[in-house]
């Protein structure tokens, strides 16, 4: 079955703002991704791993250096072609509220999409009751102006704008960040509603690893623009392949004080893409580099589990247990 | 243990259209030196209000109703205002949450951390002072951090200096409000290193102030749940952590989508929601969410106390 979303050996560079150079920063290298019909896909990953512009680049936000997105089987070139996508896929952005304009009230602002691609829109009202409802929201939220919201009903504002035009597939960048744990809990539930009622796919951008666990089949890690692991989550959770992945793991705060990690798993910080590492790029902050690391850069590979990884050692680690050692 | 840092009876209100907004009711708590205290709630339970009241930055509109905070014995909310700016920074320093806005973008870190200092005392404005000090919070390369501007930085590093300049006078009491909750998992993981190893380094109190219970239990000795203004269940992390007595702490805990097994399916929630605090009602707050409610929660209640450090703000907890 061809996937909804099919990213092939994308890279993105961002203008550094010169007037006469043409280079730019290597934020994305070589990104192939896909996101098949109904499935719901986490894209984890530092600040500056990538992640946004990413999902930019799908949206068509951001310009294409290289390589190709396919939407539904069709490579999507051009403002038409983006702008054909992005009435098939929709975007929930991470500040719920100042997506919102402060300035239209809420029933406005979710059938603002049938505005924008002039989709025809009868009953602007009863349209306005039904995606709130959808999203469990009173109808008598919509004469309400963003500010009049809370967190959590700003969230599932944007997750009505984004449900609108009814898309196939729903970019979702940090969706619970900033919410209240209970709160989280909800929007959890409804993102899990609106896919198995809906069939909708989702690509989910998060450094949250307990939401990924929660909403996501399948796991990317990016590290400083390239994708370095990639499998079913449970599998990633449960033997991480890649040294990364094992660090990120290991730095989620567990909720339970008698798990305490005696050690940081990760030091330092993730280098600029300005001076992007020899060898491979995660060497100078890996545990377990050896020269080999140093020297040579490892190639995204199946490792024996049927998982993609970009470590020379993958498979070592994963017979030898090493991240446990990382872990604990 | 002789408590730094005291609240007595506290009761915070916001001024506002036809009334008032009873933010914190009647909070009464300590911590000692060596000891890490987490105050823990979701947003409106008035965790940040009670963290403001305890270094006296409390906003315009706040007005104190009764009650004390008393630093060393001394009632910081009843001091003249020039022994109460003596006092900030000096005796109590906090980190805030957003490591961007907490400092002047065009002026160096090294200027900031020397103006700091230099209101309370100059001979600590030396730079090797102020180096020595980025150092032991985990910052390569001090002196030239000391020039750069806060943008430079990344803001695992901006929450590092955060704390070093709140560390400069060697304050009694640390307060930080969501100290992580700005930063990755990774810069997360390394603050909640580095307030473990000043616990042990720092001869104060240390105050943390968050809604991540991930971060409580990573770094706390002790914790003090807040609901609709009032601490609804204290006692050492353990205990919150593995037998909780409150229905609101036991709810809040099995929400938490880390703790939840992934394979079940849907997450629980806590319905309904927070009550009106301008009208705070005269019995339990928690009573229209608790799954457990009785017709006797609508009278007032007792705080009970099970054992020695442990309370309960609840009429059936402790049965």
């Amino acid at each position: 079955m061809t996937p909804v979303l099919d990213l092939r050996h994308v890279d993105v560079d961002l203008p550094l703002g010169g007037f006469l150079t043409r280079a730019g920063l290597p934020i994305l290298r070589d990104v192939n991704l896909s996101v098949g019909r109904g499935e719901s896909v986490a894209l984890v990953g530092e600040s500056g791993s990538g992640k946004t512009t990413l999902a930019r680049a799908v949206m068509g936000l951001q310009a294409v250096t290289a390589g190709e997105v396919h939407f539904d089987g069709t490579a999507i070139a051009g403002r038409d072609g983006f702008s054909r996508l992005r009435r098939d896929a929709a975007m929930m952005f991470q500040d719920a509220t100042a997506s919102l304009s402060p300035r239209l009230t809420v029933g406005y602002l979710v059938t603002e999409p049938f505005r924008i691609h002039r989709q025809p829109l009868p009953d602007p009202a009863r349209m306005a009751r039904d995606l709130l409802a959808t999203v469990g929201l009173p109808p008598a939220i919509a004469d309400r102006y963003p500010h009049e919201l809370s967190g959590g009903q700003a969230r599932r504002v944007g997750v009505a704008r984004a449900l609108a035009l009814r898309p196939r597939l729903v970019i979702a960048d940090e969706p619970t960040a900033g919410l209240d744990v209970s709160v989280q809990a909800e929007v959890l539930n409804l993102m899990a509603d609106l896919r198995r009622d809906m069939g909708l796919a989702y690509l989910i951008i998060t450094h949250n690893l307990a939401l990924v666990r929660h909403v996501a089949d399948r796991i990317v890690v990016l590290y400083l623009g390239r994708v370095v692991e990639e499998g079913p989550t449970a599998q990633v959770f449960a033997a991480p392949a890649h040294p990364y992945t094992a660090s990120l793991v290991a730095a989620e705060p567990k909720p339970d004080p008698r798990k305490r990690r005696a050690d940081l798993a990760i030091r330092g910080e993730m280098p600029s893409v300005l001076r992007r590492p020899a060898g491979c790029e995660f060497h100078t902050r890996c545990p377990l580099a050896r020269d080999l690391c140093r020297a040579t850069a490892p190639d995204l590979r199946p490792t024996t589990s049927g998982r993609l990884a970009r470590c020379h050692f993958a498979d070592h680690h994963q017979e030898q247990g090493d991240h446990h050692a990382l872990e604990n | 243990m002789t408590a730094v840092l005291e609240v007595q009876n506290l009761s915070v209100a916001y001024r506002m259209q036809g009334g008032a907004l009873q933010a914190v009711r009647d909070v009464s708590l300590s911590v000692a030196r060596g000891e890490v205290l987490g105050i823990m709630g979701e947003s409106g339970c008035g965790k940040s209000t009670l963290a403001a009241a305890m270094i006296n930055l409390l906003p315009a509109g706040a007005r104190v109703g009764q009650g004390a905070v008393r630093l060393n014995g001394t009632d910081i909310l009843r001091l003249p205002p020039a022994a109460q700016r003596a006092l900030r920074g000096k005796s109590v320093a906090m980190v805030f949450q957003d490591p961007m806005t907490a400092f002047n973008p065009v002026l160096t870190i090294g200027r900031q951390l020397a103006d700091f200092v230099g209101a309370h005392d100059t001979g600590l404005a030396q730079p090797e002072r102020l180096a020595a000090m980025l150092t032991r919070v985990g910052i390569p390369d001090a002196r030239s951090c000391l020039g750069r501007y806060p943008h430079e930085l990344s803001g695992g590093m901006r929450q590092r200096v955060a704390i070093a300049a709140a560390l400069l006078m060697q304050p009694d009491v640390l307060i930080a409000d969501e100290p992580t909750t700005a930063l990755d998992v990774t810069m997360e993981a390394q603050i909640i290193h580095l307030f473990r190893d000043l616990r042990t380094s720092f001869d104060g109190a240390i105050v943390i102030v968050t809604h991540h219970l991930g971060v409580i239990a990573e770094l706390c000795d002790r914790v003090a749940v807040m609901y609709a203004g009032q601490v609804v269940e204290e006692g050492a992390v353990d205990a919150i952590f593995h037998d909780p007595q409150h229905p609101y702490t036991r709810a809040l805990l099995a929400c938490d989508p880390a703790v939840v097994d992934p394979s079940s399916g849907r997450l629980p929630t806590i319905g309904g929601r927070l009550p009106d605090l301008s009208a705070p009602p005269r019995g339990c707050a928690f009573e229209p969410r608790c799954r457990v409610a009785a017709v006797s929660c609508r009278e007032p209640v007792p705080r009970q106390r099970p054992s020695a450090g442990r309370s309960v703000l609840c009429h059936r907890g402790a049965e």
